[in-house]
């Protein structure tokens, strides 16, 4: 579903990501984790292609995202660290907004948000503009829009900051629930225990070099992910 | 402490002159330098050497009957309303609507200290739009009576004070739009009405003044009695700028007095209105089916969302929709005598009052400039339209599609008013609706180029990017001259030419100038926001 293939980013001198590659396979979770600035985010976003790279290529679902970027964006649906959103709409007027531009159909597009608000506890919400919002709300909003056109792959950097145990649960059931029906995911996080729990991979990123990937049993062995980590971190 | 949020302050401001966004890199000194005198040279240069221009002409006849002070009272007074109107469309934003409030007030910062920073700004745009006028004053005045001390502190004095009234003016109207706002639900429409209602009264009394200036300098010294046995203050205020110790030393009594009181109301009452949000009651969620849009209609709709849901954007960006309005109901009301006395003037052969409306329309329709600041406000949203399947082309149009949308029609308006008054010949009808909305397609695409040239993603305040970047100036410039020159190259040069063959001409050359900045757009400008 998502084939990274010797990503390398640079900002200036600094190398970002180096020469990183990795492949999600439909109907898994994959969690990607690595301390601040590991370059996580850059190839997030390079994924998603929000940010162009140096070298190596990158494929969603078999789609190149540097040849055929719209495509490719119309498979997926991306949720970064902070969720800035439009705060001059209103929440409903930002889902439209989504389900215009993913072509979701009105009828189509009314169930979904009514079921997807509903689930994350955000219908009496609705009307009222995003700047009135709380960050775990625009966080709900951010996630309701990801969900709300289907993609077949999602990508999330820190998608639980800021979520409400409830949301955070539903979240992790949405997450499986789209695996089981053959999508993929593929996000970022720094709460090991949840990555262990929930992930079917993992792949650990230091200073832009993946260090180590693989079934979460692969990487951990019989320690848990924290202290495997920790490990390798000191390296 | 104060020290610390004003550099934050001026950095903000600066951001764009010090920072280069292409190479990622701080500017060399000397190129911020050079960024800050050509912003300065832009500025002044245009706007100062009008008003230097004005009061050369006002201040030897006046002085030369001993009324210096009259001089002062009335550049002041021009001052004071170019400096209120130049401030008051961003005092609301800068004191109120800043996005770090919540995080400056969390620290151990006294809330009167986050306002006087952010009164910074607002004085920094005072002494801007009211010096524009009190320098070239105060120059002028030196030049015709001679360099003394006293003058010349009077002079600095002079500047000051009014840079002070400006000051507080210009918060109180802020405080009073704020406080307002809490208890509208409609914030940016209401906040727009009232900031418009205040701009008309600037005009009406503006204009009068202007009227005005005529018969004071035929009837001076009895204007002049009139004025200092009603208008006290008037006179005393005037001498400070001669450099008349009594006056300086109770006009800045006063002035001093009026900032204080201004202060006080500001310090009171800051933490409540930064920090609450609107009154009204939470809107109620109702259900219903949505209307299948295309994608250029959606993304135009978030475009016009974005502008309706702001005052200070609307009232920066949008003015022209309605002055263009305005002035094709006054070209039907007071446009045949107006047009009758220019054609005695210039002859009605000589087609110049066609040239001079087509040029007119095109300056007032230059100042919407919603593309301007369009990119830039993105902000840190930016990633949403880079992460979704639509071309960046398509999100460039409908940037392009809003000022259009803003402009065209009222263009349209105001050239058929025109063309009433006018009555033309088949040929200059065709021309006279054809060049102002050539000249909105050039504007618009101007305006664009700028903004992704000069982009500025990491504001706290969305004034910042909407009216005072140096792009907007660039821009304001590009519009004046471009108005300016379509009525100054046909007297100087193509008289001969005839209205119809020069307007021709200049759709041509309009034409081409827009075809290039859209090669531009479509090619390296897209490149540009790609790659923000």
């Amino acid at each position: 579903m998502l084939r990274i293939e010797h990503l390398t980013k640079k900002y200036g001198s600094k190398v970002a990501v180096n020469d990183l590659s990795l492949h999600i396979a439909p109907g898994e979770i994959y969690g990607f984790i690595g301390h601040n600035g590991a370059g996580k985010t850059t190839t997030l976003k390079s994924a998603v292609g929000i940010q162009n790279f140096d070298a190596g290529e990158i494929y969603i679902d078999g789609i190149s995202i540097k040849e055929d970027p719209l495509e490719a964006k119309r498979r997926l649906a991306y949720i970064p660290d902070n969720p800035d959103l439009y705060t001059y709409m209103s929440g409903i007027k930002y889902l439209n907004f989504i389900g215009d531009v993913y072509k979701v159909p009105a009828a189509v597009r009314k169930e979904r948000i009514h079921d997807l608000a509903e689930r994350f506890k955000l219908t009496a919400d609705l009307a009222q503009p995003i700047s009135a919002y709380s960050h775990g709300m625009k966080q709900k909003l951010a996630l309701i829009s990801a969900f709300l056109h289907e993609p077949k792959l999602i990508l999330m950097d820190e998608p639980f900051v800021g979520l409400d145990p409830t949301a955070s649960h539903l979240l992790k059931q949405m997450m499986r629930e789209l695996c089981d029906q053959g999508g993929a995911i593929f996000f970022s996080t720094h709460v090991l225990e949840v990555a262990e729990k929930l992930c079917d991979k993992v792949a650990i990123i230091k200073d832009g070099r993946l260090i180590r990937s693989g079934t979460m049993e692969e990487v951990k062995g019989d320690d848990s992910l924290e202290e495997v980590f920790l490990e390798l971190e000191d390296k | 402490m104060l020290g610390t949020l004003i550099k934050k302050q001026i950095t903000e401001l600066f951001q764009g002159y010090v920072f280069n966004r292409k190479t990622n890199k701080m500017r060399s000194k000397a190129s911020a330098a050079g960024m800050i005198v050509f912003f300065l040279v832009l500025f002044v240069g245009f706007l100062g050497f009008s008003f230097f221009m004005m009061a050369s002409g006002l201040c030897g006849p006046l002085v030369q009957v001993g009324l210096g002070w009259l001089y002062f009272a009335l550049m002041s007074l021009i001052a004071l309303f170019l400096g209120i109107i130049g401030s008051v469309f961003s005092t609301y934003s800068s004191l109120y609507l800043a996005k770090d409030n919540d995080l400056l007030l969390s620290m151990p910062i006294p809330p009167k200290t986050i306002v006087a920073s952010r009164a910074f700004g607002v004085l920094l745009m005072s002494l801007m739009f009211s010096g524009v006028v009190t320098v070239p004053a105060v120059v002028v005045y030196l030049i015709t009576m001679g360099l003394t001390p006293a003058r010349l502190v009077g002079g600095i004095v002079f500047i000051l004070l009014v840079t002070a009234i400006v000051l507080a003016l210009s918060c109180l109207l802020g405080y009073g739009v704020a406080r307002l706002s809490l208890k509208l639900k409609n914030k940016s429409y209401i906040t727009t009405a009232i900031a418009l209602v205040f701009f008309a009264l600037y005009y009406v009394v503006y204009f009068r003044l202007t009227e005005g200036l005529q018969s004071f300098i035929q009837n001076v010294e009895q204007n002049a009695e009139k004025i200092s046995s009603s208008v006290r203050f008037l006179k005393v205020f005037g001498e400070v700028g001669e450099g008349k110790w009594p006056a300086v030393l109770a006009s800045v009594a006063l002035v001093a007095l009026l900032c204080l009181l201004v202060w006080a109301v500001l310090i009171r009452s800051f933490t409540k209105i930064a920090t609450t949000s609107a009154a009204s009651g939470k809107a109620v969620y109702r259900e219903t089916l949505a209307k299948d849009r295309t994608l250029r209609q959606t993304l135009g709709a978030r475009e016009m969302t974005h502008f309706t849901s702001s005052s200070g954007y609307m009232l920066n960006c949008g003015l022209s929709t309605i002055m263009l309005i305005l002035a094709g109901v006054a070209l039907l009301w007071k446009g045949g005598p107006v047009i009758t006395l220019l054609n005695q003037v210039f002859g009605e052969a000589s087609g110049i009052v066609l040239v001079m409306l087509v040029g007119g329309i095109s300056l007032i329709a230059f100042m919407n400039d919603t593309t301007v600041p369009s990119v830039s406000l993105e902000g840190r949203s930016l990633w949403i339209v880079r992460s979704l399947p639509v071309e960046t082309l398509d999100v460039l149009k409908a940037k392009l599609d809003l000022q259009l949308k803003l402009t065209v029609i009222p263009t349209l308006f105001c050239c058929i008013c025109a063309g009433i008054a006018l009555k033309p010949a088949p040929a200059e009808w065709v021309l006279l609706l054809a060049v102002p909305l050539l000249a909105n397609i050039l504007f618009a695409l101007f305006g664009l180029m700028l903004g992704l040239r000069h982009v500025n993603l990491n504001w706290s305040n969305e004034i910042i990017v909407i009216k005072q970047s140096l792009s907007v100036l660039v821009y304001m410039l590009f519009g004046l001259v471009y108005g300016a020159a379509v009525v100054a190259v046909y007297m100087l040069f193509a008289w001969g030419l005839g209205p119809v063959w020069y307007l021709l001409i200049v759709a041509g050359v309009t034409c081409l100038l827009s075809f290039l900045l859209w090669s531009w757009i479509r090619t390296k400008g897209v490149r540009r926001f790609e790659e923000l």
